[in-house]
């Protein structure tokens, strides 16, 4: 069955994108997000923007998806951070200690101007 | 869950014109005009179910059943096959050969369609019955037999897995005389795929262990070595873990801990529970990634829990999961307790929205005596 799932993604500049997160990133889009990120850094994208305003819901196998992302481009010199990240995201992100991997932004707005 | 693909095998256009139709509406179908065409399309991927003719020019009906049957990965795929009449003597070769069902020509389609679900469905229920003793398997040997016994102490472990459940693991071992190490962790992901990856991983920590317990007693340097060891292996390579290594000085009332991002143990005491704060970044991330040690001293009358996030996410009546501050107020009260574990439990079972835990529970009880 073709999975509807999709992620927004909205190009910056030539290397940098903005990926819209949605309401859920777990078990069930995982793959899906691994597929939409894969394509992007193909297309050369090698930093990006996850806007995780409006997200209820990230598990280990969502959290894994993003880790598997920030692997294939911390080679590249490339980065993955995180904007308006809401309170649940918030939990996982410190349960894990990923802050200190991920740079995190108060809003899209504030990661786009440091990126771009 | 896919929708399952099948394979109509046909010579005469319009029946396989129809087939295709008639199926494609709840399957995904593709379709050959004979045996030949029909290897050809197994080949770009094996389907869930075949619908063959027998008489066909080229490769007929049984000799593609045979092919099939010859070969481990396609032995299994169900097969029906379509005649144009009731030959006796075909349905009885058929048969012989391993042939799942036979419909004769002409046929109802509602019949062929029930006889279709029936066989997927017959698949399904034993694939997933395998996967359940697969993972039961991997489970019970995720887990440990016994627990050490020392005077003083009193240790507790619960694990309840789930069949769809993730790659929780927990290990120990008297690595050095009088000193124990303990392993906890989850490896990402679920089901089947993430018990099989936190197998191969627990086998990582107890090599690293076995290597290097002569040069060190230090758990943030085995965890150092866990990490680099995740990152280096092309096979583990998509596989992300949070692991907590913790060494018990039983003598010394000494616990030396390194926490790679998994869930923050829970120290009890008579005046206060807490959470023991101190952790880095999950494995699988940054090969140059730092571990830190951390040394507490268990008091009297005390306890340290691990566990792993199951606990935590398990959600309350009132619309927030447990969390740390749910674990907090339902261990304190847990103290002493004959089953500390149960009473745990117990306590944030009566607060769920669930009579039972909706992930897999693991939790190891450390109390030393007053």
């Amino acid at each position: 069955m073709e999975t509807t799932m999709s992620f927004a993604v909205e190009p910056l500049n030539d290397e940098t994108v903005i990926v819209r997160i949605g309401k859920a990133l777990d078990f069930r889009n995982a793959a899906d997000f691994k597929t939409a990120c894969q394509d992007q850094v193909r297309d050369g994208m090698r930093n990006f923007i996850l806007d995780f305003s409006e997200t209820g819901i990230l598990d280990s196998t969502g959290l894994g998806s993003i880790f598997s992302l920030y692997r294939q481009v911390s080679p590249l010199e490339g980065q993955v951070v995180f904007a308006a990240v809401s309170r649940p995201v918030q939990v996982v992100v410190q349960l894990t200690r990923t802050y200190k991997v991920f740079r995190q932004f108060p809003s899209v707005e504030a990661a786009r101007e440091a990126l771009s | 869950m896919g929708e399952y693909s099948i394979l109509v095998v046909e010579d005469e256009h319009t029946l396989r014109r129809l087939l295709e139709y008639r199926l494609g509406k709840q399957y995904s179908v593709r379709t050959a005009a004979n045996g030949d065409e029909a290897l050809d399309r197994v080949a770009e991927g094996i389907p869930d179910l075949i619908i063959s003719d027998i008489m066909m020019p080229k490769m007929d009906g049984f000799a593609l059943q045979a092919s099939l049957q010859e070969q481990k990965n396609t032995r299994a795929v169900p097969f029906i096959f379509l005649t144009a009449k009731a030959d006796e003597h075909s349905r009885l070769k058929g048969m012989r050969t391993g042939v799942d069902d036979y419909i004769t020509k002409p046929f109802d389609i509602e019949q062929l369609l029930s006889r279709i679900e029936r066989l997927l469905e017959r698949t399904k229920i034993f694939q997933t019955q395998l996967d359940a003793r697969i993972g039961q398997d991997f489970s019970q040997k995720l887990m440990p037999k016994n627990l050490p016994r020392v005077e003083g102490y009193r240790a507790f472990f619960h694990n309840t897995p789930r069949e769809h459940g993730g790659g929780d693991l927990f290990d120990w071992s008297e690595a050095w005389p009088g000193n124990y190490l303990f392993t906890i962790g989850d490896v990402m992901g679920k089901g089947l795929q993430a018990k099989f990856y936190a197998f191969s991983f627990l086998s990582y920590v107890r090599g690293t262990l076995h290597a290097m317990s002569r040069a060190t007693r230090s758990p943030a340097e085995l965890m150092k070595r866990v990490n680099q060891l995740l990152m280096e292996d092309q096979v583990m390579e998509e596989t992300f873990a949070s692991l907590l290594l913790m060494r018990w000085e039983p003598s010394r009332n000494l616990i030396t801990y390194s926490n790679a991002g998994h869930c923050r143990p829970i120290l009890v005491t008579p005046e206060r529970t807490e959470v023991v704060s101190e952790s880095d970044l999950i494995l699988g991330l940054d090969p140059n990634a730092d571990f830190t040690d951390e040394t507490l001293e268990l008091p009297p009358n005390s306890a340290l829990i691990f566990y792993t996030d199951g606990l935590l996410e398990q959600q309350l009546r009132t619309g927030e999961m447990v969390g740390e501050k749910g674990l907090i107020g339902a261990a304190s009260s847990a103290l002493g307790r004959p089953d500390p574990i149960n009473s745990v439990l117990n306590s944030i079972l009566q607060k769920s929205i669930s009579p039972n835990f909706e992930d897999d529970i693991l939790v190891f009880w450390l109390e030393r005596e007053g």
